[in-house]
């Protein structure tokens, strides 16, 4: 191959790893993907320290079972697939965690959103704070419909990108989305006044 | 269908700019440190152990719910069983009392011949099962049956149990599950007659057997 491993594309990169078992390659699409993968992850689990460990172990999956990636699908959907799987186990594990807690504390359970009432106006119109009850409002709506909505308007996904990471029609892809902004519209009721 | 979702996305238009604006997440700055320490010490920790952790959930579930359907279908079940088992009619427990000591039927003559020497031994009978004092196995119960002595001459006034579908009984002797037919009981004298022959033919073959032994060994 007579191209730096810079200029090569992902699916380029995937296959040098795969046949020449090229660590170089394999740290280009890590040094890629850590950063849109951090911020997907985050924005659907909504703890740094977990996401962080999540984003580790959808890499270490991409090393062990780089073989199991074929070259008619593009790598971004593969690679999405699996921290978008490994974020799910983590959701179910910790739903599992709180069945079977004695202490179940609801604080840590489901994060809040400030009322209206404890927010003054000049303080909804400061970005920072808009942006974390939007956060906080993402992490209210059910978990199919999140995922959508974090991957087309957070992470800029087309329809079939989106169909292909989550294995759904375009249509229920495009349906979940309407249905995840109307919930989260409702949650954010206080700031979209229509 | 399109339509509606892109007015939809024109009403939500404030929310998605939102959306798009939230600032990016980065990965901390030693996370390919980490990761590519992990990598050289093999140390893939809990993303490989996690397939062999057993999930209890996961298997009682649906074990529980067997054995409800399995607790369920057992307490259900009995009330409509107990009415399909066939029971065995009196004439049918003759024949196989009867057939059980039987021997082959081309020495019914030589049985005849030793009938009398066949009497003067002593012989246990088993009793049958179905005597007189005993009622046979999944007998429906009497208080169902209908007397129709008494039910012709009015004694039957108070007499419970006249729906349709009860069995009529022909007299005081309890109902077997015959029906609307009135059982027969085996004749025991006839019985004891059939078994003492075949006893003694039995008896017969045996010395017959010791004569052939004693023979052959001479």
């Amino acid at each position: 191959m007579n191209k730096p491993l810079t200029a090569l594309t992902d699916e380029e990169l995937i296959k040098e790893f795969q046949d020449n078992n090229t660590l170089e390659a394999y740290e280009y699409l890590v040094k890629r993907y850590k950063d849109p993968l951090m911020n997907f992850v985050y924005r659907f689990v909504g703890d740094r320290d977990v996401c962080t460990d999540i984003v580790q172990d959808t890499m270490i999956k991409f090393y062990l079972n780089k073989d199991s990636y074929r070259s008619f699908a593009k790598f971004s959907t593969w690679i999405y697939t699996i921290a978008g799987n490994l974020a799910k186990n983590e959701l179910k594990r910790r739903r599992r965690r709180n069945i079977f807690s004695i202490n179940n504390n609801d604080d840590e359970k489901t994060p809040q959103i400030e009322d209206k009432m404890f927010l003054s106006p000049d303080r909804t119109a400061d970005g920072q704070i808009k942006n974390e009850i939007i956060q906080k409002a993402l992490l209210k709506v059910k978990p199919v419909y999140r995922e959508v909505v974090i991957l087309r308007d957070i992470q800029d996904l087309s329809y079939e990108e989106i169909s292909e990471i989550t294995g759904l029609a375009i249509g229920t892809v495009k349906s979940r989305i309407n249905r995840g902004r109307i919930q989260l519209q409702k949650l954010l009721k206080h700031i979209y006044r229509e | 269908m399109n339509k509606i979702y892109s007015e939809n996305e024109q009403k939500q238009y404030k929310l998605i700019k939102d959306l798009k604006e939230l600032p990016k997440l980065k990965a901390p700055e030693n996370f390919e440190y980490n990761l590519m320490t992990k990598i050289q010490n093999k140390n893939f920790g809990e993303s490989l152990n996690q397939k062999s952790q057993f999930n209890f959930v996961k298997f009682f579930a649906p074990s529980a719910i067997v054995v409800t359907i399995v607790l369920l279908f057992f307490i259900f079940l009995p009330s409509s069983n107990q009415r399909n088992v066939p029971s065995n009619s009196p004439r049918i427990i003759e024949n196989q009392a009867i057939a059980d000591n039987s021997v082959a039927p081309f020495k019914k003559e030589e049985n005849a011949k030793n009938s009398n020497q066949a009497s003067q031994n002593t012989i246990s009978i088993p009793q049958l099962s179905h005597s007189s004092n005993e009622r046979p196995l999944n007998q429906i119960d009497d208080s169902r049956s209908v007397k129709v002595d008494d039910y012709i001459s009015g004694a039957n006034s108070n007499q419970k149990g006249l729906e349709r579908g009860n069995i009529v009984n022909g007299g005081s002797e309890p109902a077997g599950d015959n029906g609307f037919f009135i059982s027969e009981r085996p004749d025991k004298k006839t019985l004891d007659k059939y078994r003492a022959r075949v006893d003694s033919v039995k008896k017969e073959q045996l010395k017959a057997d010791s004569l052939k032994k004693v023979q052959k060994t001479h």
